[in-house]
């Protein structure tokens, strides 16, 4: 496990305008190693979930900074905002996100369509990747057809095609029983082994303890809390 | 590198998107479909419309005018008002010396008798005609020629017979050479004519007899008198720029007031035409208008269409920003599927408009005129094309750009 940090947040200010403002995140300084899995935890409205898109490069943030691996996340433009999702983030979300109308291998090519790869290459990358889930059998079938289990191994075969520097996973077994989360655990985990940075939110403590490091926060403020 | 345009997957999704609500993108499509297909029929069936209006002219020249005499409408040198007067040769000769622009001119008499060959006859009207009326008013020949300037310089007893006139007399055998009797007599018939049009002057050719107008003149004691003039002009001339010129020659020949507007007869056939032409473009005006108008009707229906794609695909749309689409890609997905939709119900339309002013113009074929032109001109099938693709596109632009400012994370969230 190489010891570089591949986030480091630095005061990183974020607050909602409205009536009333909202101060999300108070001068958040965070820093994620490169080969780390590690948890965000937090009660709702804490600010976690909108942590998880300022590092996923979904929303600004107001001050302070934001290093991915080096690259300054800053007042990007759409199309480079894009452009660095599409490369450097791999999203697993709670409810899958898979489009209903596309096959399993269709669903995980999607990222490779907005890199310009050929239809022959980026099906045959789906496949590997649904191979390495277990899921080779099912890569025709329409997400209705598949078990939630099989749907979130989908979706991680999915964050893993365009081989990206960190997966980020909000609530990743949040809509699975127990049995199917300990599997999707188990595939975290050993990606993980693999060397691949992988951040959950969750607020499911089983989930934080099956992690290296649990970063707990409260009222827009990182809470560290060594395991 | 793989290009959108030729990624099958691209097509697949528009196909899957539009197959996904199959009576919606059917009843969408038919709004476009029936709008352009509203549009084409009405302009290309506008166009027939005026063939049709127009083969009653068939054989006229579109730059011709006729003079004939009328009363006076105001008293002048002594002459009370209300007085006749008749037009002579000596008016024609001043007008075909001075009047330069004229390009071709025939005196026309009218008269009426029996044509009879054996026991046959025909009850017939009579037009006695120059060598130029064909330049005028091309008739259609069945047999023979018509009246030449020889005919008229000799006075010859020869006749036209028109052709109901020649199936009366001699069935189906030929009339050329045989000899006709009219007012007691006799004529060699040189030619057997029809009228092209609807539109005649002293009688339907087809049931009339045609004479050399000198001889007309002298067998029906005519003496210098003239029925009335056709002619028409130069190109580049209108017959009604040499109506004041023609008016002198005569007010001065006859003693007319000067002002005497009513008095002289001015029929001026290019008018007419010009009529016809400005009434089908109002027409042709009309039928895009309310046609356009259906298209619109049809866009404006895509535009919504498209509106409730992009709603009901907010979350997808959100899924694909944040696995890396950019905003072009969302724009040109939205725009695509209207375009698709619009191209593919447009030609549809288009195909659909043609078939039926084909069948339309098929129906309508006239064994003398042939087609009266109910088709959609590819000029104007290439224009329909490009306004319903530019509108198309259009209409699919405002929901494209909500698409693309649909945030990933709050796309997302959308339930």
């Amino acid at each position: 496990m190489t010891t570089d940090h591949i986030i480091r947040l630095t005061d990183v200010n974020k607050t909602y305008p409205g009536a009333v403002p909202v101060h999300a995140l108070r001068d958040v300084t965070l820093d994620i190693r490169r080969g780390e899995l590690v948890s965000i935890m937090g009660a709702s409205g804490s600010g976690k979930s909108t942590l998880l898109n300022i590092l996923g490069i979904l929303d600004n943030y107001d001050s302070g900074e934001y290093l991915l691996d080096n690259v300054l996340i800053k007042d990007l433009s759409e199309n480079r905002a894009a452009e660095l999702r599409n490369h450097m983030i791999g999203f697993v979300f709670q409810s899958f996100n898979l489009i209903n109308y596309k096959n399993a291998i269709e669903n995980v090519a999607l990222p490779l369509f907005y890199q310009g790869v050929s239809r022959r290459r980026r099906n045959a990358l789906a496949l590997e990747q649904l191979d390495r889930m277990g899921l080779a059998d099912r890569a025709h079938h329409l997400p209705g057809e598949m078990s939630g289990g099989q749907k979130q191994r989908v979706a991680i075969a999915r964050s893993l095609i365009t081989h990206p520097s960190i997966i980020l996973a909000d609530e990743p077994t949040g809509a699975l029983d127990s049995k199917t989360s300990a599997d999707v655990m188990q595939v975290f985990r050993q990606l993980n082994n693999e060397g691949m940075t992988i951040i959950i939110v969750t607020h499911d403590p089983k989930v934080g303890q099956q992690t290296d490091r649990i970063i707990r926060i409260a009222d827009g403020e990182i809470v560290a809390e060594p395991k | 590198m793989s290009n959108p345009l030729f990624d099958i997957d691209n097509w697949r999704e528009i196909g899957a998107t539009l197959a996904r609500n199959k009576t919606r993108t059917f009843l969408t499509a038919f709004g476009i479909f029936w709008g352009t297909a509203m549009l084409a029929m009405l302009w290309g069936g506008a166009g027939g419309l005026k063939g049709m209006l127009m083969r009653n002219f068939d054989g006229f020249a579109t730059n011709m005018a006729v003079i004939f005499p009328g009363r006076t409408t105001m008293s002048y040198k002594g002459y009370n008002k209300g007085r006749s007067w008749d037009l002579t040769l000596d008016d024609v000769e001043k007008i075909r010396t001075h009047v330069t622009q004229i390009e071709h001119s025939t005196t026309n008499d009218g008269w009426w008798g029996t044509a009879a060959y054996g026991t046959k006859t025909f009850d017939a009207s009579c037009s006695g005609v120059e060598a130029s009326f064909v330049k005028i008013n091309l008739p259609l020949m069945y047999e023979g020629r018509f009246i030449s300037d020889v005919d008229v310089a000799k006075a010859s007893k020869v006749i036209v017979l028109g052709k109901n006139v020649a199936t009366t007399l001699f069935g189906t055998e030929s009339a050329l050479g045989k000899h006709v009797s009219f007012h007691g007599i006799y004529f060699t018939v040189i030619g057997v004519a029809g009228q092209q049009g609807e539109v005649s002057f002293n009688g339907r050719l087809d049931d009339s007899v045609v004479l050399p107008s000198s001889t007309l003149r002298n067998i029906a004691n005519r003496g210098q008198n003239v029925g009335f003039l056709m002619f028409t002009v130069e190109k580049g001339h209108d017959p009604a720029e040499l109506k004041d010129q023609i008016f002198r020659i005569i007010r001065s020949n006859h003693d007319i007031h000067p002002d005497d507007e009513q008095a002289l007869n001015f029929f001026n056939v290019a008018e007419q035409f010009k009529m016809v032409d400005n009434l089908f473009l109002g027409v042709s005006l009309l039928a895009i208008f309310v046609g356009a108008g259906s298209l619109i009707a049809g866009i404006i229906g895509v535009g919504n269409i498209m509106w409730i794609i992009v709603k009901e695909r907010t979350q997808e749309i959100g899924i694909r920003r944040a696995l890396g689409a950019k905003p072009r890609d969302i724009i040109m997905q939205i725009l695509s599927e209207g375009m698709v939709l619009t191209a593919v119900a447009g030609l549809a339309g288009i195909s659909f408009a043609t078939i039926a002013l084909g069948v339309t113009d098929y129906m309508n074929i006239d064994p003398v005129h042939g087609s009266a032109g109910f088709a959609l001109q590819l000029d104007h099938a290439l224009v329909i094309m490009a306004v319903f693709l530019v509108l198309g596109t259009a209409a699919g632009l405002i929901p494209a750009i909500k698409a693309m400012r649909i945030k990933p994370i709050e796309a997302m969230n959308d339930k």
